[in-house]
């Protein structure tokens, strides 16, 4: 019980956050769930990617009311990405946890310093 | 009107960085929206929401398959996620987000080079729960 209400509540700031900065809660969620709920890096990733399907949609929902969505680019994007997040699960399954945290703490310091500079 | 090239292009690349990394790429592909198809952000932003959901259902097969997804947490966080998200962006017109963006873009950076250098213990980057 306990550890579903920290679960929740932790959902909880990390989704303020992200409506707040504009930044994706996969971002926030993965370091978390490794740092505090002692995910592996490959499980919290997996599960990061599980917890964004629900709040990304409900997030379309609510941006397509207000109009903003562009369904021809859109699923041009997706023909794409698809394609190669396919490919790129499959090389994640396959890096070791070190070399993993590595490349996530590279993406990281990117979107850091975007969030700085911007 | 809509080149088909550097669309795909953007698609593939950060389909890759998600499945690869776990995240869903909106974080790339709104700036990569910008710059090379001259989209504004709001719409960019629009058009990530959407393009995530196919990218993130694709790159779980793999995770599902060697069961590398815990689904009970993931459906906890994703609760608590959407109601926050929902909270936040009906407020969000109040609160400079500018400032806020600088501090959580230093702890993004920090906790980042400690993951790069492999210490043992990452900081968690926020405490807001």
């Amino acid at each position: 019980m306990n550890s579903i209400m920290k679960k929740i509540a932790t959902g909880f700031g990390v989704g303020v956050l992200s409506g707040l900065l504009g930044v994706g809660g996969g971002v926030f969620m993965v370091p978390i769930m490794v740092g505090w709920f002692g995910f592996t890096q490959h499980v919290a990733q997996a599960t990061s990617l599980a917890m964004i399907i629900p709040t990304a949609f409900f997030s379309s929902i609510v941006y397509s009311l207000h109009g903003s969505v562009d369904l021809k680019i859109a699923m041009v994007l997706a023909a794409g990405s698809m394609f190669s997040a396919a490919l790129g699960s499959r090389v994640m399954t396959r890096l070791p946890a070190a070399t993993l945290k590595q490349l996530f703490g590279v993406m990281l310091v990117v979107v850091g310093i975007r969030m700085v500079i911007a | 009107m809509i080149e088909l090239i550097p669309i795909i292009a953007i698609g593939l690349f950060t389909g890759f960085l998600s499945g690869l990394l776990g995240v869903g790429g909106g974080v790339v592909m709104v700036p990569l929206m910008s710059l090379f198809l001259g989209i504004e952000q709001h719409l960019a932003q629009g058009i990530s929401m959407l393009v995530i959901i196919p990218t993130s259902l694709a790159a779980i097969w793999q995770l599902h398959k060697k069961k590398l997804v815990d689904y009970q947490s993931a459906a906890l966080f994703a609760v608590g996620a959407i109601v926050g998200a929902v909270l936040s962006s009906n407020f969000v017109q109040y609160i400079s987000g500018a400032d806020l963006k600088k501090i959580f873009g230093i702890f993004i950076i920090y906790s980042g080079t400690r993951m790069i250098l492999g210490k043992k213990k990452i900081k968690p980057v926020e405490k807001n729960a």
